[in-house]
């Protein structure tokens, strides 16, 4: 099976657990605080809102906001990728409109091929009979593009929207004293969702809700279709912690690459994922921060040169570095 | 790296620069979110009626203050008593644990789980505070509505007097059952066995049943 029916499959799964666990009151709860009856591990969010807005420590929620942070220093937004209802619950986006899109929801996706300097590089160079020797528009390309091109910009910026979101929130729940954000979560309203719905088959539990709670739930992925790179606080929240991540980061075998093995251009790994991350050319797209761990340039890569280790192995001396571009130093 | 920064010397340069903090269209999306919570967060100054809370948030403000919404202890109520505040409770609680008697009580989970309630232990944000018992923390005090009791048009009901196991019912002189209203804690028990909408002639019009739970504060 491919990591992308997998990666639809697993939040499916998930999905059908809590409605099932919700039926039969095991209490497994739903993904704001998923667990075993008393154990839940909150929401990191909900758990920081919830304690700013109540102005206490709340020991439930200290401790799930140490085991998240300790999982997105392992994994950085695996959630996104692997775990999060929302992303597939964007899927019925295709419902509304034909055009597929280049992203999976959860990133920013890449640039159309003919607005991509890297693929326009790669092609270039394809072009040529020889893998000719990059021209040094090409080479500036590579190395993080030197023109002002707003979404390049973007893509280097430290902070970007989500990452005000997320201040937001903790702002509004210290304002007005309760987690504000919760009212339109939409992981919480996907869930909110299938419990209504159940409510209403299994009690006849007739309310607004039921209308309500999914039109805005379809609104927020619908309209907003970047959520999840744009304005999800959860996934700053990652983005932020996941700056310290050091596993399971795609790493290149330079011996196995085309660009570095046979001096050819190639930015397959780019093109494919869904974070615009450039794996060859870290500098030039996204941090490593935002890596879902979709394993999409992994697979994508056509010499199999990328894994993701456990733990990256030290860089021979000639190899281009591949780290996170927060530690490259300034030139 | 290192070796294509010699072939393009000014390559540095201008990335210095290009590393903005965040760019002006990302700061004015971010702030316009900002905004919406801001302006959502309002509806906490909307007023809103206090509810029949599980046991242990019946501080209406510390409740909506802790719970992230998160269905935790709807769903691990044994007895199903616990359903998501409406959207009509306000948008404010809308999703926040209310009681619902309709078809069972609450016990404090001394049946199920031997007094300790099932719900405040897994609130994992302590919403629901610990500590509530059936003698300390009322959920709220039964009303009973003489209108629509069959037993005041004298049809013979009792089904609320006999369901109550907190002796905070009884009956006066013509059999009619009324509540001791400072014995009952609000269980639920009577407004579940209320069979007053089941009557067409004497419930026409009636959305709720003779005898309900209303919230302390209310
Ligand atoms: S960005 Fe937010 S909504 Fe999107 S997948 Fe990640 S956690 Fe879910
Ligand atoms: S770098 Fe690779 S694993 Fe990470 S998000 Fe991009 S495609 Fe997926
Ligand atoms: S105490 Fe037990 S029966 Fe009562 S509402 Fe809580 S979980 Fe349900
Ligand atoms: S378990 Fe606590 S936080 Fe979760 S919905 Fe119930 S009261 Fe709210
Ligand atoms: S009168 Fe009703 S709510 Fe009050 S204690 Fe008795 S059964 Fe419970
Ligand atoms: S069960 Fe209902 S109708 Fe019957 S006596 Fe009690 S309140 Fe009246």
């Amino acid at each position: 099976m491919n990591t992308k029916r997998l990666r639809t499959i697993i939040p499916l799964a998930v999905i059908g657990v809590i409605a099932v666990g919700f039926a039969t009151h095991v209490g497994v709860g739903t993904l704001s605080a998923i667990g075993w009856q008393d154990i839940s591990l909150l929401c990191p969010l909900g758990a920081l809102m919830t304690m700013i807005a109540t102005k206490t420590m709340i020991p439930r929620a200290v401790i799930s906001v140490v085991i998240a942070i300790a999982l997105i220093l392992l994994f950085a937004r695996a959630f996104c990728g692997w775990i999060c209802p929302v992303p597939v619950v964007s899927k019925i986006r295709g419902v509304f409109s034909k055009k597929t899109s280049n992203t999976d929801m959860t990133g920013t996706g890449v640039l159309p091929a003919d607005e991509n300097p890297l693929v326009k590089a790669a092609k270039g160079s394809e072009a040529a009979d020889a893998p000719a020797p990059l021209s040094a528009d090409e080479q500036a390309a590579l190395s993080g593009c030197g023109h002002s091109c707003s979404s390049c910009a973007e893509k280097r910026a430290t902070f970007d929207s989500r990452h005000v979101i997320l201040g937001g929130s903790l702002l509004s729940a210290a304002v007005f004293g309760f987690p504000v954000f919760c009212l339109i979560c939409p992981i919480g309203l996907t869930f909110a969702t299938i419990v209504l719905v159940m409510r209403l088959f299994a009690f006849g539990d007739v309310a607004w809700g039921v209308i309500l709670v999914p039109t805005l739930l379809l609104a927020e992925v619908v309209f907003f279709r970047k959520w999840c790179s744009k304005f999800c606080p959860i996934s700053a929240l990652m983005s932020l912690v996941g700056k310290a991540n050091r596993t399971f980061v795609p790493a290149i075998d330079n011996a196995k690459c085309r660009e570095s093995a046979q001096g050819t251009s190639c930015e397959a790994c780019a093109a494919v994922c869904p974070q615009g991350i450039n794996v060859r050319h870290p500098e030039a797209g996204m941090s490593f921060s935002e890596c879902t761990k979709c394993r999409a340039c992994v697979e994508a890569c056509p010499t199999r040169a990328i894994t993701m280790p456990f733990l990256p192995k030290k860089a021979a001396p000639s190899t281009v570095i591949v780290e996170d571009d927060e530690t490259v130093p300034a030139a | 790296m290192a070796e294509l920064e010699e072939k393009v010397p000014d390559a540095a340069q201008p990335k210095k620069e290009q590393r903005p903090v965040i760019t002006r269209r990302a700061l004015c999306v971010g702030l316009g979110g900002t905004a919406a919570l801001l302006g959502l967060g309002a509806v906490r100054y909307a007023g809103s009626a206090p509810l029949v809370r599980p046991p242990g948030g019946q501080d209406e403000d510390a409740l909506v203050s802790a719970c992230i919404r998160c269905e935790k202890c709807y769903e691990v109520c044994p007895r199903g008593v616990i359903a998501p505040a409406h959207l009509e409770d306000g948008i404010l609680n809308m999703r926040t644990p209310v009681m619902d008697f309709s078809a069972n009580w609450c016990d404090w989970c001394t049946e199920e789980n031997g007094g300790t309630p099932l719900c405040v232990a897994s609130c994992p944000t302590e919403a629901l505070k610990t500590g509530s018992t059936p003698e300390t923390g009322a959920l709220g005090l039964a009303e009973l509505n003489q209108d629509l009791c069959l037993a005041y048009r004298l049809i013979g009901c009792r089904f609320c007097y006999d369901a109550c196991e907190y002796e905070a019912m009884a009956l006066d002189e013509n059999n009619r059952p009324y509540v001791l209203n400072d014995q009952c804690n609000g269980c639920g028990a009577c407004e579940s066995v209320c069979v007053s909408l089941q009557n067409g002639s004497i419930s026409a019009g009636a959305t709720e049943r003779a005898i309900v739970v209303r919230p302390l504060e209310a």
